[in-house]
């Protein structure tokens, strides 16, 4: 089976005063058709630049290298009119902050058929709306709320309209960043459960993202761990999350705990120091100034990617099976 | 039984036709961690700020050891905000931020010093490395620490955190809360610490106190709480908790009514599973459930939910 | 310790002012207002009070209408005054009355700018309302009555236009003001034990203090045109030559017809260049201080 997606060693530069600052730094992975992808990791560690960069949604002035294939074409070489074509009907994003992504004075049901009238996917706009409220009822919010206007609505209800407006051309990819985070708990798992039906009766492949890791393993059947611009772990998400290899997976898998585990009551496990900063990466594995594991030899150079279990890879020289 | 610091009474607070909170009874104990849980719209900031004395009780009380809360009491009860970025003034260093609240109290001893003593407390070590920087030049982790020794500085008694690392990095949480645990077992502080986090809560709280649609529905030790929740409400909120593993998801319909219109009977009967399955009818509760608050949970409580089934299944059992 | 705080703190208006200097818009407006300033300062040096006077000035057997090519630096006007003498001085008047009355402005501005949007409720409407009565009415009528009520003397003038021209800073410091207030460091302050005073001191002054600079350098242009209008009008004080009055009597002694341009142009030349400096100013350090502007440059 062709890929869906595949992303080959992707590098994101920023241009700062300080000079170039690069956020993604040879990211390389495959997404099949259905397939779900999980991207993890800590702000600032490049898995929102990536997503981004693969939509080419970027603001001018940063360099963008690689490849990022959607079925057979590539999303970085392309015409802006295909480009904005692709973007509805073949891969569509869903951001985090509902609130902010809609347009204020314009109808829940306007800003659904915008799309769909916009790339002409159905007939004409009795057809786009009829589809727009079926969409709107896929993601569980009731046909009288269409006609609402965004401020009456929740914001869970808020952060469904907007999966709601990415399905509206019926993409074969759904890229979603952090669409749960400013959510409350019971708020946040009806969201994941709609996201969840949509992939089984849809086929759709997704990319999701956040720093909860335990939200990953519960949604994408793969996942990619992110550390300062690169991935530094990937595998089947129950095995990334049970059986880490690398120890930054491992202290991520550790910072929610889970409850019942004795291990964590009254005993909270955290990293010591910060996040790194892209303009300056430590040399070498760029997690051994924060690694408990760190020996010596983890400051000559950067690990690359490679097996460290079935099905399994680790940069981390010791995660080897 | 010590003393309890804090003892809130009958507390009700309206703003207009909402009841932001609605008849609540807590207690908080020195040295203890105490998590109040609770989503968005559940009455949990307004409780805490009836407990900084910053907002006023339409009715009932809140006693700071003894003696009625007001704002003259603040410098024994101090507080952690969600967002360490905009809780600390651009314009200002770290070492005047951490020494505003011994001005403002005009403490009378070496104030350099209780300064130094409380950054280093909050483990930012050494305090010299800190004294002079601006809050854009530190880490987001390094902030809330910040923002913590400004907290310790006075030797409260108290200290309310609001949702401490929900906007923390996840692998600076467990930093984090580690401080505030260590904090609590070497001064004998008593933390309330609000959240919408059933993780935080065990790893670091001693009792826990879960709200809805402002009321405590269910109290209790951590352990005993989230091993085996009683209310509907907490069992729900558990289950859909990522991190909970072999528990069959209940995720409720719907989202917090508005305050101004607080169901009859039980508050939480339009989306109650067992309501809804039937199993109230069976245990012959389900016009009680329809039809009568149940009793407000009371201060001195060790385990309690107040649901109608709950106590049904007490009965029977 | 305090000292190296305050260092820290001196950087940052090192580091503001060459950021000032770096922008075009900005040197160029200093250099304009350095001019000005040392051609106020300077004036005993360069011009004489002598000849600003008729009789003397006659006595001296200056003519009518003098062209600069006849007697010196700008000519003659109809009262055989030195043009150059009456600009030179005016220039001391026309910035002492837009740099004090732009104080007055600022002063009442900030205060009920503060006051109203810190203390809320009550207050805020009353003042709010006091504010929209002064804006909705017509500025320049209001202005003309109450300097004729007053009296034509530098101070009145002074008064005048800052009593009239001080609801838009109050507006624009009171929103400014509403929204520090909802920051989170403003709250634990509070938290802390602050009084209202101590969070206005401590929090919110020196959050609104960039703005409230900006504003003034914003507002002495205004307030120089205004007195320039006022003038023009005939209400500025007699005794004292401004350029507006200067205008003025270009105005009503027919200079324009006799094409008297030395009379009438160095004084509306001095007004555009003085108004440009300061707006110049005034918005590169807007842009300086407000970090929202500065992405947009």
């Amino acid at each position: 089976m062709t890929a869906l997606l595949s992303v080959r060693d992707l590098t994101v530069t920023y241009r700062t005063s300080q000079g170039e600052v690069p956020a993604v730094r040879g990211v390389s992975f495959e997404l099949e058709p259905g397939g779900s992808l999980g991207l993890a990791g800590e702000s600032g560690c490049g898995k929102s630049t990536m997503a981004n960069a693969i939509l080419r949604l970027l603001p001018a002035g940063i360099t963008t290298t690689g490849e990022v294939l959607l079925g057979e074409e590539d999303v970085l070489t392309m015409k802006p009119g295909r480009l904005r074509a692709v973007r509805w009907t073949g891969a569509a994003i869903v951001f985090q902050g509902a609130l902010h992504a809609l347009n204020p004075v314009q109808r829940v049901i306007d800003q659904i058929t915008e799309p769909i009238i916009l790339h002409k996917t159905e007939p004409d706009k009795k057809a786009a709306e009829k589809r727009a409220v079926d969409l709107l009822g896929q993601v569980g919010i009731p046909a009288n709320r269409a006609e609402d206007y965004p401020h009456q609505l929740s914001g869970g209800q808020r952060q469904r309209v907007l999966i709601a407006m990415a399905l509206a051309c019926d993409p074969d990819l759904l890229i979603a960043d952090e669409p749960t985070t400013a959510l409350d708990l019971m708020v946040q798992a009806q969201v994941l459960a709609v996201l969840e039906k949509l992939r089984a009766e849809r086929q759709l492949s997704m990319i999701f993202i956040t720093h909860d890791l335990s939200v990953l393993t519960y949604v994408c059947d793969r996942l990619a761990v992110m550390y300062a611009g690169r991935i530094v772990e990937r595998g089947p998400s129950d095995q990334v999350f049970e059986r880490p290899t690398h120890p930054y997976t491992r202290a991520l898998a550790a910072a929610f705990p889970t409850i019942g585990d004795r291990e964590s009551r009254m005993n909270p496990s955290g990293l010591k120091g910060d996040p790194p900063d892209p303009a300056a990466l430590p040399a070498g594995c760029p997690f051994h100034p924060r690694c408990p594991d760190a020996i010596d030899r983890c400051r000559d150079a950067e690990p690359p990617l490679l097996p460290s279990g079935p099905a399994q890879e680790a940069a981390c020289i010791l995660a080897r099976p | 039984m010590t003393e309890a610091l804090v003892v809130v009474e009958d507390l009700h607070i309206h703003f207009g036709a909402a009841r932001a909170v609605d008849g609540v009874n807590l207690a908080v104990m020195p040295g203890e961690v105490l998590a109040l849980v609770g989503e968005s719209g559940s009455g949990k900031t307004t409780l805490i700020r009836a407990i900084q004395g910053l907002t006023h009780p339409t009715s009932g009380k809140v006693l700071f050891e003894g003696k009625e809360a007001d704002a003259r009491h603040l410098p024994d009860v101090q507080m952690v905000f969600q967002d360490p970025t905009g809780a600390l003034n651009p314009r200002r260093t770290v070492s005047e931020i951490v020494a505003e609240g011994l001005r403002i109290e005009k403490f009378k001893g070496n104030e350099a010093e209780a300064v130094s003593t409380a950054l280093s407390r909050a483990g930012l070590r050494p305090p010299e490395r800190f004294l002079r920087r601006f809050p854009h030049e530190i880490s987001g982790g390094q902030r809330q620490r910040v923002v913590i020794a400004g907290a310790m500085v006075t030797e409260p008694r108290l200290l309310l955190a609001d949702e401490p690392v929900a906007s923390l990095d996840a692998s600076i949480r467990g930093e984090i809360l580690g401080l505030l645990r260590n904090l609590v077992d070497t001064t004998g502080l008593a933390v309330l610490v609000v959240t919408h986090d059933l993780g935080l809560a065990w790893n670091i709280a001693d009792r826990v106190a879960v709200m809805y649609l402002g009321r405590i529905i269910e109290v209790g030790p951590t352990e005993e709480l989230l091993d085996s929740p009683k209310h509907p409400y907490t069992k729900a909120l558990l289950s859909v908790v990522p991190e909970t593993r072999g528990m069959e998801q209940q995720i409720l319909s719907g989202e917090i009514p508005d305050p101004k219109r607080i169901p009859s009977g039980c508050r939480f009967h339009p989306r109650c599973p067992v309501l809804q399955s039937g199993e109230s009818e069976r245990l012959g509760i389900a016009e009680r459930c329809r039809g009568e608050d149940p009793a407000i949970i009371s201060a001195a409580a060790t385990r309690e939910a107040a649901c109608w089934a709950v106590k049904a299944i007490a009965v029977a059992g | 310790m305090t000292v190296v705080v305050g260092d820290r703190k001196r950087q940052r208006w090192v580091e503001v002012a060459r950021e000032f200097w770096q922008a075009r818009s900005g040197r160029i407006g200093v250099i304009i207002l350095a001019f000005f300033v040392i051609l106020a300062i300077a004036a005993p040096l360069v011009a004489g009070t002598d000849y600003i006077n008729p009789v003397k000035a006659r006595a001296a057997g200056l003519p009518q209408w003098g062209t600069p090519a006849e007697v010196g630096p700008l000519g003659t006007d109809h009262f055989r005054r030195s043009v150059w003498d009456q600009f030179v001085y005016g220039s001391r008047i026309s910035l002492l009355v837009g740099l004090a009355a732009s104080f007055l402005t600022i002063l009442i501005g900030s205060a009920v700018g503060i006051v109203s949007g810190f203390v809320g409720g009550k207050l805020d409407s009353a003042l709010m309302r006091i504010t929209e009565w002064f804006l909705v009415i017509p500025f320049l009528p209001l202005a003309i009555v109450l300097a004729a009520v007053l009296g034509r003397s530098l101070l009145n003038m002074i008064f005048v236009i800052g009593i009239t021209s001080w609801p838009s800073t109050a507006r624009l410091v009171r929103s400014q003001v509403l929204t520090l207030k909802q920051r989170t460091f403003v709250d634990r302050s509070r938290s802390l034990g602050g009084s209202g005073l101590h969070v206005v001191r401590q929090h919110i002054l020196p959050n609104v203090s960039g703005l409230i600079l900006a504003n003034t350098t914003l507002a002495v242009p205004i307030s120089i045109l205004t007195e320039t209008t006022l003038s023009f009008l005939g209400l500025g004080n007699p005794q004292t030559a401004s350029w507006g009055k200067t205008l003025e009597e270009a105005f009503v002694n027919g200079a324009i017809a006799r094409n008297a341009w030395w009379y009438y142009l160095p004084a509306g030349v001095g007004i555009v260049l003085v108004v440009l400096a300061f707006t110049l100013i005034g918005q590169t350090l807007e842009q300086i201080v407000d970090p929202r502007l500065k992405d947009r440059r």
